[in-house]
């Protein structure tokens, strides 16, 4: 009797199993996963930088070790022959949340993993989601903080929530080189370009490489570089297809070089590119123009840096009339420049504000590389808002990560190819962050 | 007490057969059916979150969305036309070259190594391996080897001796139509040739023993009783294959070329629709743009299920027919 009871509810049995299962692995992942927790480190043998130790029971031997923030409980430290520095300045643990632009995510990775070096306690997540995706995140207060390589539009701007004041803070910048393979040119010749044969080139009206038709800037690929051989084959265009602060920098030049251009395509992320092919991503157009010979594309100056020698780019005249070959130190100057030009008030609206613009029109400097752009961190100015969703402990560490961001942060791009902000952008960057505020009073200021 | 158990007995077995049973089965019927209901609901939701999207494209630009052939976000100038041409071409060659492919896998294991456990089946694996490879994967290899394979040896010999035929006109580059429809076969080959292995598998030996029987080629076995057995079975296969292929976004967008263009020419860039709202739905920067994209996804939705039920309807149709005939 009991055996066949058990056999005609087995599905019943089987089922209620597996939720019990389910329901288990539920609650011990809820009961274990505490985000943000520091690590027990039991033996340390050399330390270079130890971020958090909570309990350490025995070091046998430390030869080194550069900076211990914080250390709750030593037992028995044998010896340890160098510690530099040891405070105990650690903010509350919080998880900050950011999205927006992908130009920007190498850099990003790079700087939350050196603010974590610092501040244990903060944990920076940053998701990629593309330009357009980080200011509709940041409107919805989604996230704590956005990321765009464009300001904000007007119509973006009106659709912030009511009584709000949404900070525009530029982060890093970033330049754009026009980058080709043509075969039997040199990898130690860079072709010179300007703008505005760019533009032609892009707009499907010069065609072939060997061009010597001279546009009305009396100018022709042939007279700009009589150095070289340019081949008689035509010039297949490479754009980005996705959406990207990488192509907002380069149509916006082109927009600037070149009035058909202006009127014809303009400028944004995404363009209605007149010829040419589009490949995905900045890889992406980098293998389209490693795989096609004759070929030319817009490419981010950080592949340049990150790959160097892989594929041959070209100088571009600045508005100065010198042709620049684009490295970390011009885009910088440019960045400068375009900077001393004026920038608006970090809680002003950026929408008429073009970097590209200020740099193009600034005759003075010779050694700028003109195709340089910003991308910028978007924060609410009273993180206390609803409309801003951040509690006070994830406020203090977003306005210390992009303090730090700001501050120490910038030489962290150098290596992976972003520009260092000059001084004249720090300053207002540190002018702004100072006037966030959670319950109407400043954040750093306390 | 030996009677009272046999009892006990029966009335246990009626229970366990008998219809009105609480139980087991009850929940069984909830869990799956509320699966079912489950399905139907996402359906639905998916349809109405898309319309309720597009709503605003729907209104700017209302059917002309279709038709349209520009697609200028600068200008706030969308159509759709291009990406659906893009995507309903590629489709068809990725049917045109992966059925022959995947039917002849399909033949082969089913009709000429089967039961042979080391070739057949390690092919077997082999061919299901390729379902598994993630479709970006594929995008990237398409572009760093295929690309320039097709280019080379199979683009440029065909524009050069044929290229009075329209479809080869234009100078070949490699990220084209053509490229995006190899990739797409390459991609559903294991689809079609699995689902059409099984079904090969399936036609009942008696139908090859008639064939056999009268004297027919192995060849003619598979031509006249095995395929035409299996025929509303194959096609079923296909439509899952083509169903993938419609929808196919990442390997397609790394060698289509991006661009949106309507020609003749097999060897110019293309766009398709699940490509565009990749590439362009992070960036998309107000509210219209967004809304235009969101329809391309109305599109494809549709277009899914108008394959989905024209399949239906030519399934029913052929096994209609085939009934009175074999």
């Amino acid at each position: 009797m009991q055996t066949s009871k058990k056999a005609v509810s087995g599905t019943t049995i089987g089922l209620v199993v597996v939720v019990v299962i389910v329901l288990a692995g539920f609650g011990a992942y809820v009961a274990f996963y505490s985000p943000g927790q520091t690590t027990v480190t039991a033996s340390i043998t050399s330390v270079s930088t130890a971020t958090s130790v909570t309990s350490v029971t025995s070091v046998s031997t430390a030869t080194s070790v550069s900076s211990i923030t914080s250390v709750s409980t030593a037992t028995s430290v044998t010896s340890v022959t160098s510690v530099t520095t040891a405070t105990s300045t650690y903010l509350p643990g919080a998880t900050v949340n950011g999205a927006g632009g992908t130009l920007v995510f190498p850099l990003m990775s790079s700087w939350i993993f050196g603010f974590t070096q610092v501040q244990p306690n903060i944990q920076v997540n940053y998701s990629p989601v593309g330009s357009g995706a980080g200011i509709a995140q940041i409107t919805a207060g989604t996230v704590n903080f956005g990321e765009s390589d464009a300001p904000l539009k007007t119509t973006q701007y009106a659709a912030l929530p009511a009584n709000s004041t949404l900070l525009t803070i530029p982060v890093s910048g970033s330049g754009v080189v026009p980058a080709y393979n043509i075969p039997g040119i040199s990898s130690t010749t860079h072709l010179n370009f300007t703008g505005d044969l760019l533009a032609r080139i892009f707009l499907g009206s010069i065609t072939m490489w060997n061009n010597a038709t001279l546009t009305p800037n009396g100018v022709s690929l042939v007279s700009l570089n009589p150095g070289a051989t340019l081949p008689a084959n035509p010039i297949t265009v490479v754009h980005r297809s996705d959406g990207s602060g990488t192509m907002y920098a380069f149509t916006q030049y082109l927009s600037d070089s070149n009035s058909l251009w202006r009127t014809k395509v303009g400028y944004a992320t995404s363009v209605n590119w007149p010829v040419g092919v589009g490949c995905k991503g900045n890889a992406g157009v980098a293998g389209c123009i490693a795989n096609t010979q004759y070929s030319i594309g817009p490419l981010e100056i950080a592949y340049q840096i990150q790959n160097p020698g892989a594929i041959n780019y070209g100088s571009v005249q600045n508005h100065a009339g010198h042709f620049v070959l684009a490295n970390l130190t011009n885009i910088n100057l440019a960045v400068q420049a375009g900077a001393s030009a004026g920038l608006p008030a970090g809680n002003a609206q950026w929408s008429s504000f073009s970097i590209i613009n200020n740099i193009y029109n600034d005759s003075m400097d010779t050694q700028i590389y003109p195709i340089t752009t910003f991308t910028y961190a978007l924060v609410y100015q009273s993180l206390s808002a609803s409309y801003a969703g951040t509690s006070q402990a994830q406020a203090v560490g977003l306005v210390n990560f992009l303090w730090w961001v700001v501050n120490s942060g910038q030489n962290a791009g150098k290596s992976i190819g972003y520009p260092a902000l000059p001084a004249n952008v720090v300053t207002l960057d540190d002018t702004t962050l100072n006037s966030i505020t959670y319950n109407g009073t400043p954040i750093l200021g306390s | 007490m030996a009677e009272m158990i046999r009892l006990e007995t029966a009335l246990t077995s009626t229970r366990k057969f008998g219809p009105r049973r609480f139980g087991g089965d009850q929940i069984l019927k909830g869990l799956v059916g509320a699966a079912a209901v489950f399905v139907v609901l996402l359906l639905v939701a998916l349809g109405i979150e898309l319309t309720e999207g597009s709503s605003l494209s729907l209104t700017t630009f209302g059917p002309g969305f279709l038709t349209g052939t520009t697609w200028d976000p600068v200008h706030e100038v969308f159509g759709a036309l291009p990406y659906i041409y893009g995507t309903l071409l590629t489709s068809a060659l990725a049917l045109l070259i992966g059925l022959p492919i995947g039917l002849g896998v399909a033949v082969f294991l089913s009709e000429k190594v089967r039961g042979n456990r080391l070739f057949g089946y390690t092919l077997g694996t082999l061919v299901e391996l390729l379902a598994a490879v993630p479709s970006v994967i594929y995008g990237l290899w398409g572009l760093f080897f295929l690309v320039p394979v097709l280019k080379t040896y199979v683009e440029t010999p065909l524009h050069a001796y044929l290229g009075f035929i329209p479809l080869f006109a234009s100078v070949p580059f490699g990220l084209d139509f053509f490229t995006a429809g190899v990739i797409l076969a390459i991609m559903i080959i294991p689809t079609v040739s699995a689902v059409s292995r099984d079904i090969l598998n399936a036609v009942p030996n008696s139908q090859r023993e008639a064939m056999y029987s009268l004297g027919a080629t192995h060849w003619e076995v598979i031509r006249k009783s095995v395929l035409p057995y299996a025929r509303s079975g194959i096609f079923g296969a296909t439509i899952l294959g083509l169903g993938r292929a419609v929808g196919e976004t990442m390997a397609v967008t790394f060698v289509i070329g991006n661009t949106p263009r309507i020609t003749a020419s097999l060897f110019s860039g293309g766009y398709t629709l699940s490509a565009v709202i990749a590439n362009e739905f992070a960036e998309a920067s107000y509210p219209l743009y967004t809304s235009a994209l969101i329809e391309i996804g109305l599109i494809l939705f549709g277009l899914a299920l108008i394959i989905n039920l024209f399949a239906r309807l030519l399934i029913w149709r052929m096994t209609r027919t085939t009934r009175f005939r074999v």
